[in-house]
């Protein structure tokens, strides 16, 4: 039966008389079957009284619930749930037959209350609209699309040189307070910017590629044992060397502070790339008659996963040690056996230099604003040279391998080893040019050990 | 018939290219980039997803480029005539093995940075002149291209 002769208590009263309710109106709400709690709960939730006129108006005549069965009550009775809730559900619409059938499902009566929205009324707190951010901002595409560059507008383009904030709250975001801390360690721009980043992220998005469908794989015929150990063998070091990579640099981005969204967007796709390599150089070593090869000694990665601060792991993994990778690339691409590996290479060229791009602009942009680190810089490269060297003079095994691969065969090894140091040269002399042009001159201070490529 | 090298030959590929889904699905590519043959310099712009201009640049202009491309009259002559009969460059004379074969270097640049832009958008710079395939060239006399 409808709520027709329930008194208004003094807290509804109270409320619509606060929120401009005519008694009458709330009176005919009453007697429709809402309950005392929950007109107070629409009038909090801004329902004017004009449109709680507009929807009873919209109920049909003697829409007020009808009186519930004898065997309906029996079995809230038994389930627990109050003749009001069913009451309104059959105000609501709802059929005995359905009502009873989610009963014996085990619909408990809160559960039912929620669902008929008629539990507590929810608090509202509307004033996250107000908060003080820049507003009215319209981003607008590019011939790029809608890119990184293109939304750092207004105050959301504005990169601090310090960021003072520990937790994870995007750039030109409100704090709030309390919000406890994410680790994170680095709050200087200096630490970890490159002017290019936003722009290197976008192109490896757009230019990234899927080795297990695009590289013409069928391509690939049996090769000659030595040079198919030889291949296999250098995509073992490949691989190894990018797995190495996505591992240091994913290390390094819980470390870098949300200021720097740019720089960690960047990373991430480095370790996509890193992962990616290591997937098309395992997928080579394993996909025509051969395996895996022998382990790198690893003393180069040790100079990088040692590294204590980013600026040294950057400047020695991309711009030292991808250099070198990099005339790998080149190289590989050049004496490529069959279209997959001339595809394998030429991809994974663009996927590198992209690497050194950030690793020479974030070397260049902190040398500009902290020149005093140059004599620091320098040393961590006497410390990365240094364990190049190592590995050189450990790491014959893909050495060897390189120059099998270059001079098509084992009884040609003499010229082969030629082309591997032609490869090195090359590699040593776009790194020694890459941080001229990041104004750090390394000429007169290159390991004696990296020397001898030059002499030849 | 173009004739190589001339911005009308450039501006056909470019019109290829452009008109090819496969070459925006290489990704953007933005250069400026610049081909040196002999005397005879041009310019490409490329810009997002297509080559926006050609245009024909003089000595002073490569400082402002990202890279230029260059090698003598009979070596472009031979990669240009190689891809037309491969359908694209065959692995001795794409331009990574060209870049490895000339000591000074295929790509060339002021700047040792934007020269890497060779390397991140070679395979579009690829494409683009394997599109010349598709195209009948004739050559223009070295006394034209040294003039």
């Amino acid at each position: 039966m409808a709520n027709d002769t329930a008194t208004i208590n003094e807290a509804l009263r109270a409320k619509a008389q606060e929120k401009a309710w005519p008694v009458g109106l709330v009176q005919q709400a009453l007697a429709a079957g809402a309950t005392p709690e929950q007109i107070i709960g629409y009038m909090e939730q801004g329902v004017t009284a004009e449109q709680a006129r507009q929807f009873l108006a919209s109920q049909p005549p003697g829409a007020a619930a009808p009186e519930p069965s004898e065997a309906l009550q029996a079995k809230a009775e038994a389930a627990g749930w109050p003749l009001d809730l069913i009451r309104r559900a059959l105000a609501m619409g709802g059929a005995e037959e359905d009502l009873i059938r989610y009963m014996d499902m085990g619909v408990t009566a809160e559960q039912a209350e929620q669902f008929m929205g008629g539990g507590q009324p929810q608090e509202l707190d509307l004033s996250w609209m107000y908060v003080p951010t820049e507003w009215n901002t319209r981003a607008r595409p590019t011939k790029h699309g809608l890119t990184l560059q293109a939304i750092n507008v207004g105050k959301y383009g504005e990169v601090p040189d310090v960021w003072e904030f520990q937790t994870e709250m995007p750039r030109g975001a409100v704090p709030i307070a309390g919000t406890e801390g994410m680790g994170y360690s680095i709050f200087h721009k200096q630490e970890v910017w490159s002017d290019a980043c936003a722009a290197l992220y976008e192109e490896a998005i757009q230019r990234r590629w899927r080795p297990a469908t695009d590289v013409p794989w069928t391509s690939i015929e049996p090769l000659p044992d030595d040079l198919e150990r030889a291949i296999c063998q250098v995509s073992t070091h490949l691989s190894e060397k990018a797995q190495v990579e996505a591992d240091i640099i994913g290390r390094w981005e819980p470390e870098i502070s949300y200021g720097y969204h740019e720089v960690k967007l960047y990373l991430a796709t480095v370790v996509f790339e890193d992962a990616r390599a290591v997937e098309v150089f395992r997928k080579r070593a394993l996909s025509n008659g051969g395996g895996l090869g022998l382990q790198a000694p690893g003393w180069s990665y040790r100079s990088v996963i040692d590294s204590r601060n980013f600026t040294e792991m950057s400047t020695i993994q991309f711009v030292l040690q991808d250099s070198l990778t990099l005339a790998q690339y080149q190289y590989g691409e050049k004496y490529a056996q069959n279209a997959a590996e001339r595809y394998i290479f030429a991809r994974a060229m663009q996927d590198k230099a992209r690497h050194i791009a950030y690793g020479i602009t974030h070397l260049k942009y902190a040398l500009l604003h902290r020149p005093e680190r140059r004599e620091e810089i320098q040393r961590y490269l006497d410390k990365g040279e240094g364990m190049l060297v190592m590995d050189d003079k450990r790491d014959r095994a893909t050495r060897e391998a390189f120059a099998i691969y270059f001079a098509g065969g084992k009884e040609r090894i003499a010229d082969g080893l030629k082309l591997e140091r032609a490869m090195r040269r090359r590699g040593l002399q776009q790194y020694l040019e890459r941080l001229k042009w990041a104004t750090l001159g390394r000429d007169a201070r290159l390991h004696p050990g990296l020397r001898p490529a030059f002499e030849e | 018939m173009p004739t190589f090298p001339s911005v009308e030959w450039f501006d056909a590929i470019k019109d290829i290219v452009n008109a090819d889904p496969a070459f925006r699905q290489l990704g953007t590519v933005d250069a400026v980039i610049g081909i040196k043959v002999e005397h005879k310099i041009y310019e490409l712009t490329f810009e997002a997803f297509e080559c926006t201009a050609v245009r024909e640049a003089g000595e002073n202009d490569l400082r402002d480029m990202d890279f230029w491309l260059e090698q003598s009259y009979d070596q472009w002559k031979d990669m240009v005539t190689n891809i037309k009969e491969h359908g694209a460059a065959d692995l001795s004379h794409t331009l990574n093995t060209i870049d490895l074969n000339i000591p000074e270097g295929f790509a060339r640049s002021h700047d040792g940075y934007r020269r890497d832009a060779f390397y991140r958008f070679n395979q579009s710079i690829q494409d683009f002149f394997n599109a010349s395939s598709k195209i009948d060239t004739q050559f223009a006399s070295l006394e034209a291209v040294s003039a």
